[in-house]
C-alpha cells in the first residue's frame, strides 16, 4: 500500500472522485428547503442534476469519499486493503472548500459523502459528522447533503449526521445473508440492518413530533391506488411492529422513540476516541434541522452473485415497507477485481437487468403493482425482451382492452405506455368531453405501446386480435431497438463520416 | 379579417389581447400575430398595436380572477415561449377560458388548451434545465457571471430560482441572444436590465475566466464516468449539445 501525504488537491480529487464513483445515489431529491439570507443554497423536492457524465448518469452531488484507507476486505470493492492503490484522504477543510465553491459556480446540488472504514467505523463516523457540522456552521451551507452511515459507528454519531444531512443511506451491499458472507467478510446484516433501523425509527419520531405521519410522503398517486405496497393495509402491521420494535428492543443510545423525540439531548463526548465534541448547539432543542428530511436509500449490488430478479424485488419492497425507505438502488456489478469467488473480470455488467429492475422498481413506487404481481418464484426472472410492464399485461390479456372514458384511474396506470401523469390527465380530461386516439396523443399517452390494450368510446385504434402471441410478436419489435442500444452502448455506432473531423481538413 | 399585430414583450401581448376582444369584429374574424410580419395577407386589415400598462393590467387581473391562478401561469409562460403562434394559442384558449371558468385547464380534448399547455410546458421545461446548466464563472473573487443563450426568454424565470439560492452573493445571468441580464447585489432583490454593444462587448471578455476550481470540476468530470458503462448517446439526450455550449466542462 502506497501513501502519499504531499498530493496536490486535484490529484486527490482525482483518486477519491474515481473511487466514489461506483455508488449509485446521487439524487437530490425529497426535501423542498427555502434559501437563507447569509446563508449559501436552498433544496428543491424535484431534485437538480446539474450535468451527465460519459456514462450517462447524472451528477448532481460532489459524489467523494473522505477517504480511500479501508481496513474491510470486501472481494468487489476497489478500495478493499488488499488492494494496492494509492491511498490519500480529505481534510475536513477540503471537503468544505470544494463543495461550497462548486455550488456557487452552479456545478453541484450539494455534497455525497461517503467513506472507506478509516481505522475503525466509529473514528470514520467522527471525521464525517465533524466535515459535515463545518459545513453547516462555519461556511454557512444550506443546501443539499447525502452522507452514508457507517455500519458499526456509535447511535450517537449516526443521529448527529442525521441532523446534519438531508438524506442518509446504508449500503445493503447484497441481498443476502450468505452472499454478504463470501463477499464482505467483515460484513453481516445484521450490522447494516441495525444503523438502518435506528435511522428509520428516529426518523418516524421526529415526523410524530413535528406534527407528520410516522410514514415519508410518496408519490401523490399512489393516494388513489388501494393495493399499492404503501397503502395502509399493506404497510400498518408494518409500521406497528416498527413502533413496538423500537420500544421492545434493548434502547440502542441515541435512539429515539416517537415519544421521547421532543426531548432529545445527546451525549456530550459520543465517539469512542473522544476526539469529536458534539457541538452545544446539536444537542439544544432549538437546533432547527430536522432529522434527515429526505430520508433514507440503499443499494444493491446485483450480478456478482446468483440472486434471481424475484428475490432482488421481494428484498426490494420489504425494504420499502419495512424500513420506510426512499429509494432502493442497484448497481450492475462491475468487475474490477480479479478473485475465485467473482465473475471474471471481462464478463460484461449486466445493463439490461439493471435496466429491467429499476422499471420493476418504479412499477412498485408509483402504479400499484406488488412484487408478486411481476415475478414469481416459477417465473424468477424478468423477461429480456419486453419490460415488466408490458409482461405483466401480456399475461393479463382477460382484463383487456380497457376503455378510457370509463375504466378507474387504477386500472388505466396499468396499461402499458401510459404513466402516472398522462393517466391523471385522462381523468381530469374526460369530466369534460370524450376521448378520442388523438386526444390521446395530445396528452402524453405512447401509443405504440397502448393501442393493443385500449378502446375510445368501444372502439380499437386498429383492428387488433387480442392474441398474446400476436401482440408479443409486435411489442418486442418495438422493443428490440430500446433493448440493444442499452446492451450495446459501449460499441461505437456506425456514423457519417466527416472530412473535416476524420481527415483534418482545413475549410 | 382583421389582424392585430404587436411586439414580443408581455405587455405588449396582453395589450394586443385586449384590443382584439374591445374591437368586437367576433372571435372567428381576428388574428393575432407577433410582429414582424414577414409576409402580409391580401384582403387583411392589420392593426399594429403598442404597450398599454393599464389595458395589460386589465386582462391579467381578468385571467387571474375570472379563470385561475394555474391558467394566468400557463399564459405566462407560453408567452415567454419561443413559438411563432403563441399569440393566437393564448387568445384561443382565453376565449375559451372566459366561457369555461376555472376547469379549463383540464380540458384536454380542447385544442387550444393542450397547445397553451404545450408551449407553457416547453418553457418550464427550459426554465429547469438553465436551472441545471447555467454555469457561473468567477471574475474578482467576488462577482458570479453566467452566460446563457436559451430559447425562450427564460431568464428571469431561471434568475428567481438563483435569488433563493445565492441570496448573499453578487451575481449576473446574461442572456447573449436578447441581450438582457438579471443583475442580483448582495443582500437585496435581483433586477432585469437591458445591455448596450459595449456592455456586451466588455462582459464577453469575462467570459473564459479559468481559476483553480474549473480545473478541479474538469478533473471530477472525467474521473467520475464509469469506462466500462460509457455511454455518449444516453448522455447526449439527457443533455443535448446546444445546452453545452456556455457549460464549463464540455470548453476547451
Amino acid at each position: 500500500m502506497k501513501v502519499v501525504s504531499d498530493i496536490s488537491l486535484q490529484e486527490k480529487l482525482h483518486i477519491l472522485a474515481d473511487a466514489a464513483k461506483y455508488d449509485v445515489a446521487c439524487t437530490s431529491s425529497g426535501v423542498d428547503r427555502k434559501g437563507k439570507e447569509g446563508y449559501l443554497g436552498n433544496s428543491v423536492s424535484c431534485g437538480i442534476c446539474h450535468s451527465f457524465a460519459s456514462d450517462g448518469r447524472c451528477i448532481s452531488l460532489l459524489k467523494i469519499l473522505l477517504t480511500n484507507h479501508c481496513i474491510y476486505d470486501c472481494k468487489y470493492c476497489i478500495n478493499r486493503s488488499s488492494n494496492d492503490v494509492v491511498r490519500t484522504a480529505f481534510t475536513p477543510q477540503e471537503v468544505c472548500q470544494l463543495t461550497i465553491e462548486f455550488y456557487k459556480r452552479n456545478y453541484i446540488e450539494g455534497l455525497f459523502l461517503s467513506s472507506g472504514i478509516w481505522k475503525s467505523p466509529a473514528y470514520t463516523m467522527e471525521q464525517i459528522c465533524q466535515t459535515l457540522y463545518l459545513l453547516r456552521t462555519e461556511y454557512k451551507f444550506n443546501g443539499y447533503i447525502h452522507v452514508k452511515a457507517i455500519p458499526g459507528a456509535p447511535g450517537e454519531l449516526l443521529s448527529a449526521a442525521g441532523y446534519l444531512a438531508d438524506r442518509m443511506s446504508v449500503n445493503l451491499e447484497l441481498p443476502t445473508g450468505e452472499g454478504l458472507k463470501k463477499l464482505a467478510p467483515n460484513k453481516s446484516h445484521k450490522t447494516i440492518l441495525k444503523p438502518m433501523r435506528m435511522i428509520t425509527d428516529t426518523i418516524a419520531g421526529h415526523r410524530l413530533t413535528i406534527g407528520k405521519s410516522a410514514q415519508m410522503e410518496r408519490s401523490s398517486s399512489n393516494r388513489y391506488l388501494e393495493n399499492s405496497i404503501f397503502s395502509a393495509a399493506q404497510t400498518g402491521q408494518q409500521s406497528s411492529a416498527v413502533l413496538q420494535g423500537s420500544a421492545g428492543r434493548q434502547q440502542i443510545p441515541g435512539e429515539v422513540s416517537s415519544a421521547a423525540a421532543e426531548t432529545v439531548i445527546m451525549p456530550e463526548n459520543p465517539g469512542t476516541s473522544g476526539n469529536f465534541t458534539l457541538p452545544a448547539e446539536l444537542r439544544r432543542r432549538d437546533w432547527k434541522r430536522p432529522f434527515a428530511p429526505a430520508g433514507q436509500s440503499t443499494q444493491m449490488i446485483i450480478g456478482a452473485t446468483p440472486e434471481s430478479d424475484y428475490h432482488l424485488l421481494k428484498t426490494t419492497q420489504h425494504l420499502y415497507q419495512t424500513y420506510d425507505l426512499k429509494r432502493v438502488f442497484f448497481s450492475a456489478y462491475v468487475p474490477l477485481n480479479e478473485d475465485s469467488a467473482l465473475p471474471a473480470l471481462d464478463t460484461p455488467a449486466p445493463l439490461l437487468r439493471e435496466h429491467r429492475l429499476y422499471q420493476a422498481d418504479w412499477l412498485l413506487r408509483f402504479y400499484g403493482f406488488q412484487a408478486d404481481e411481476l415475478l414469481t418464484i416459477e417465473r424468477p426472472n424478468f423477461n429480456e425482451q419486453l419490460d415488466p410492464k408490458c409482461d405483466w399485461a401480456l399475461r393479463h390479456l382477460e382484463l383487456f382492452p380497457v376503455e378510457i372514458n370509463r375504466a378507474p384511474y387504477d386500472m388505466i396506470l396499468r396499461i402499458p405506455g401510459i404513466g402516472p401523469k398522462s393517466a391523471m390527465r385522462i381523468v381530469q380530461a374526460r369530466r369534460h368531453g370524450t376521448l378520442d386516439f388523438p386526444h390521446l396523443k395530445r396528452i402524453g399517452v405512447v401509443l405504440k405501446r397502448a393501442h393493443y390494450f385500449i378502446t375510445c368510446s368501444g372502439k380499437m385504434m386498429y383492428k387488433t386480435p387480442i392474441e398474446e402471441q400476436y401482440i408479443t410478436r409486435q411489442l418486442v419489435g418495438i422493443n428490440q431497438k430500446e433493448n440493444w442500444q442499452i446492451m450495446h452502448q459501449r460499441e461505437q455506432s456506425f456514423r457519417q463520416m466527416s472530412l473535416f473531423d476524420d481527415f483534418q481538413m482545413q475549410a | 379579417m382583421t389582424i392585430y399585430t404587436c411586439g414580443e414583450s408581455f405587455e405588449e401581448m396582453m395589450t394586443c389581447i385586449y384590443e382584439a376582444w374591445a374591437g368586437r369584429r367576433g372571435h372567428a374574424n381576428v388574428k393575432l400575430q407577433l410582429e414582424p410580419v414577414v409576409q402580409p395577407e391580401l384582403f387583411c386589415e392589420y392593426i399594429p398595436v403598442g404597450a398599454d400598462a393599464e389595458k395589460a393590467q386589465k386582462v391579467v387581473r381578468a385571467i387571474r380572477q375570472k379563470i385561475s391562478a394555474e391558467a394566468y401561469r400557463q399564459v405566462f409562460y407560453a408567452a415567454m415561449s419561443c413559438f411563432p403562434d403563441r399569440l393566437e394559442a393564448i387568445y384561443r384558449f382565453l376565449v375559451l377560458g372566459f366561457a369555461c371558468g376555472a376547469g379549463v385547464t383540464d380540458m384536454f380534448s380542447e385544442a387550444p388548451v393542450m397547445r397553451v399547455l404545450e408551449l407553457s410546458r416547453k418553457c418550464g421545461n427550459e426554465t429547469h434545465y438553465f436551472r441545471e446548466f447555467t454555469r457561473f464563472v468567477c471574475v474578482d473573487e467576488k462577482v458570479y457571471v453566467a452566460h446563457i443563450e436559451p430559447k425562450c426568454n427564460i431568464t428571469a424565470m431561471t434568475a428567481r430560482h438563483f435569488a433563493d439560492r445565492m441570496p448573499s452573493e453578487y451575481w449576473m445571468i446574461i442572456d447573449d441572444n436578447r441581450r438582457i441580464a438579471a443583475v442580483h447585489p448582495k443582500n437585496q432583490p435581483f433586477y432585469m436590465t437591458g445591455l448596450s454593444a459595449e456592455e456586451m462587448q466588455r462582459l464577453a471578455e469575462a467570459r473564459r475566466q479559468n481559476d483553480l476550481y474549473t480545473e478541479l470540476w474538469k478533473e471530477f468530470f472525467r474521473s467520475i464516468g464509469i469506462a466500462q458503462r460509457s455511454n455518449e448517446k444516453c448522455q447526449r439526450s439527457l443533455m443535448p449539445l446546444w445546452y453545452r455550449k456556455h457549460v464549463t466542462e464540455f470548453l476547451p
